[in-house]
């Protein structure tokens, strides 16, 4: 039978290729991970009208188009130097943070929690959705597509559609929230909260298991190199608005800006290997994929937002958040291990859930006023959120009319390439010695240590819909191919 | 237990009553071929049937499963990369019969192959349907930004609404492997 797929996966031209070069001692020399890319997304933005841009970028993504629609929306607020009114920031802040909801359930329940609540070393076709609704119980998968269905349903209210969210515009929303909507989205958030809450009950009840304890603290995904992410005025993580700070290893703050000056302290590197640029910290510098103090590489999404800093937002997450750096850093200086940004996921969680609470019982949050109507000539403007998967910027230019004429994104797994690279090198390592390849547990090893990142390569590469068929090929220093490894 | 989402809702089209057939038209609009799956669905609409539930969307794994659950049969309409077959040709098949990734997310970084996600939600109490089925559309490329279908995938729009319609109509494939759908 001809071998074809139903899931869009395959419709990707290409392969995520990871290419092992060994020396001529038959260790580990280079490990290139690269990427396949989708051409021509900005130009297909240039000639349209920037307000169109909320509802045409949350088409980049299959997995994450709530966070495209917000920092699109809020690149065209500052397009039109327009200020959103508060009833209108809520909105579109409750409708994110029961998005995060969402996304942050179907991440640890479907996809990295295998790996753990599973163990690493049960069998492949036990590591999976079925077998851990088979070990934790039919009703803790209920709890996950009961916080799914929730989360969708306050995009749904809010954002008129389930999927693919519509009323983000230049200056607010197009529609605000009844009375009705509001006590909805009330019992929902009550779910969201006990929800949350059980995931962290059951991440700690996990850690009881020595071989979970290594995947969260130990040191084949550890990299000591610089966090950033977006905090709010208190210092405390946020997801919709913020100035984004840095971190060094040792947690020495190296800077602090406003998310439109990031040019200023974002530099691209390109390699001759791969589509995709690495982001370095221009006033570090580019070293190569390396870790340390010296090298501009840095790390972003939960484990950089928890490192950056000084606590959570709301009152269960930070009760979270001081056991975790009680656990994994007790000085308080950055979490290094990448197998912690599970944990640091969860407790993300509980922050967008409570966030979520509190915002849908603000007095004003049904108040009609949620736009303001852009009055200023149109010029050129950065609108930056956290992503799940990290700080994601939309930049537009237009013209006096509003139309683009030019387009950046820099998306959220994007900026963490580089540490993606450094795990599934360092992966590679520990299991190729002297010529001999633990071929068993080589791709284990590798998709545990990227799937931490929780990397959307669909985004990276403006690509649908971020899932990636996988080919390791180990070649000799030559470059003649020695094995090749397959995970179609 | 998980209840139906609101079939159809999401971009407006009509729909039938929850418990019948959903056709699903999968793919990105803006990435020209792939989105050949929602133009299926336009000129469904276009035909004025009232035999199914219509519903346009860009998600896999376990957001597909969760818009079928509540149908008794599913018809999924998706853009297909298949070497081997000419673009703009069309064949159906049950889900059975589509060679699909072993049911364990190592495979996807993102989400859950289908069948294991229609696999868990049935062990979580989903009213998931029993019958789902494959239309799919081969195309050449679907990873350049557009509006427009090819031409030659274009001509298979109609050529693949007729098979939904034989398939919302009873018209079985000849072989549970399925077969090419001809003009």
């Amino acid at each position: 039978m001809t071998r074809i797929s139903i899931d869009p996966v395959t419709r990707l031209e290409g392969h995520g290729k990871i290419e092992i070069i060994l020396d001529d001692a038959g260790d580990v020399e280079h490990t290139y991970f690269q990427i396949p890319e989708l051409r021509g997304f900005e130009a297909f933005c240039v000639g349209r009208p920037v307000e169109d841009m909320p509802a045409l970028t949350n088409r980049i993504c299959g997995v994450c188009p709530e966070a495209h629609h917000m920092a699109a929306a809020k690149a065209a607020d500052a397009v039109y130097n327009v200020t959103v009114p508060r009833t209108g920031r809520m909105l579109r802040e409750l409708l994110y943070n029961a998005f995060y909801v969402t996304d942050h359930a179907t991440h640890f329940y479907v996809l990295s929690g295998p790996d753990l609540i599973m163990g690493p070393d049960a069998p492949k076709s036990e590591r999976n959705i079925l077998g851990v609704v088979k070990k934790v119980g039919v009703e803790v998968g209920g709890k996950v597509i009961d916080a799914r269905k929730a989360g969708h349903r306050v995009i749904e209210i809010i954002g008129g559609r389930r999927i693919h969210p519509c009323t983000g515009v230049p200056g607010g929303m197009t529609k605000a929230i009844s009375e009705e909507e509001r006590d909805e989205i009330k019992a929902l958030a009550d779910g969201m909260v006990e929800f949350a809450g059980f995931s962290l009950d059951l991440f700690d009840s996990m850690l009881a298991d020595e071989a979970i304890e290594e995947i969260v603290k130990g040191d084949l995904y550890t990299h000591q190199t610089y966090y950033s992410g977006l905090v709010d005025e208190n210092d405390k993580v946020t997801f919709y608005d913020g100035q984004v700070k840095v971190v060094a290893p040792d947690g020495e703050i190296h800077g602090q800006y406003e998310p439109k000056d990031y040019r200023d302290w974002i530099s691209e590197k390109v390699e001759p290997w791969t589509f995709l640029k690495f982001p370095y910290l221009k006033k570090v510098g580019w070293k190569g994929l390396v870790d340390g103090k010296d090298s501009g590489m840095y790390t972003v999404a939960p484990l950089g937002r928890l490192n950056v800093a000084s606590g959570m937002a709301t009152p269960k997450a930070q009760e979270a958040y001081e056991k975790y750096f009680a656990t994994l850093s007790p000085k308080g200086t950055p979490v290094h291990s990448r197998g912690a940004t599970h944990w640091a996921r969860l407790i993300e969680l509980m922050q967008a859930a409570e966030t979520v609470q509190a915002l849908v019982n603000d007095p004003e949050i049904t108040s009609p006023d949620v736009r303001a109507i852009p009055t200023q000539t149109p010029t050129e403007g950065v609108g930056t959120v956290e992503a799940p998967r990290g700080t994601l910027t939309h930049h537009y230019w237009t013209d006096e009319n509003g139309v683009v004429t030019r387009v950046n994104l820099i998306v959220g797994t994007t900026n963490n390439y580089g540490p993606i690279a450094m795990s599934v090198d360092k992966a590679a390592r520990s299991l190729i010695s002297k010529g001999t390849v633990v071929t068993e547990g080589l791709l284990d090893r590798i998709e545990m240590g990227f799937r931490a990142y929780d990397p959307c390569f669909g985004c990276a590469t403006h690509t649908m819909p971020g899932q990636m068929p996988m080919v390791v090929t180990i070649r000799d220093r030559d470059g003649n191919p020695l094995e090749e490894l397959r995970r179609d | 237990m998980i209840s139906a989402v609101e079939p159809g809702a999401a971009y407006g089209l009509r729909f039938a009553e929850p418990g019948h057939t959903i056709v699903v038209g999968l793919g990105n609009p803006i990435l020209g071929d792939d989105g050949v799956g929602w133009r299926v669905i336009d000129e469904l609409d276009a035909l004025d049937h009232e035999e199914a539930s219509l519903q346009q969307a860009c998600v896999g794994g376990v957001s597909l499963m969760e818009l079928l659950v509540g149908y008794r049969r599913a018809i999924i309409v998706d853009a297909i990369i298949d070497p081997t077959a000419a673009p703009g040709s069309v064949w159906r098949r049950p889900l059975t019969a589509v060679e699909t990734r072993v049911a364990s997310h190592l495979d996807s970084t993102h989400d859950a192959p289908l069948p294991a996600a229609i696999e868990a939600g049935r062990a979580m109490g989903a009213d998931l349907p029993s019958d789902i089925e494959i239309v799919g559309i081969v195309i050449e490329r679907g990873d350049v930004f557009g509006e427009q279908l090819s031409d030659i995938v274009a001509a298979a729009v109609p050529v693949a609404a007729a098979a939904v319609v034989g398939a919302l109509r009873g018209l079985r494939p000849s072989s549970p492997q399925g077969e090419p759908v001809h003009a």
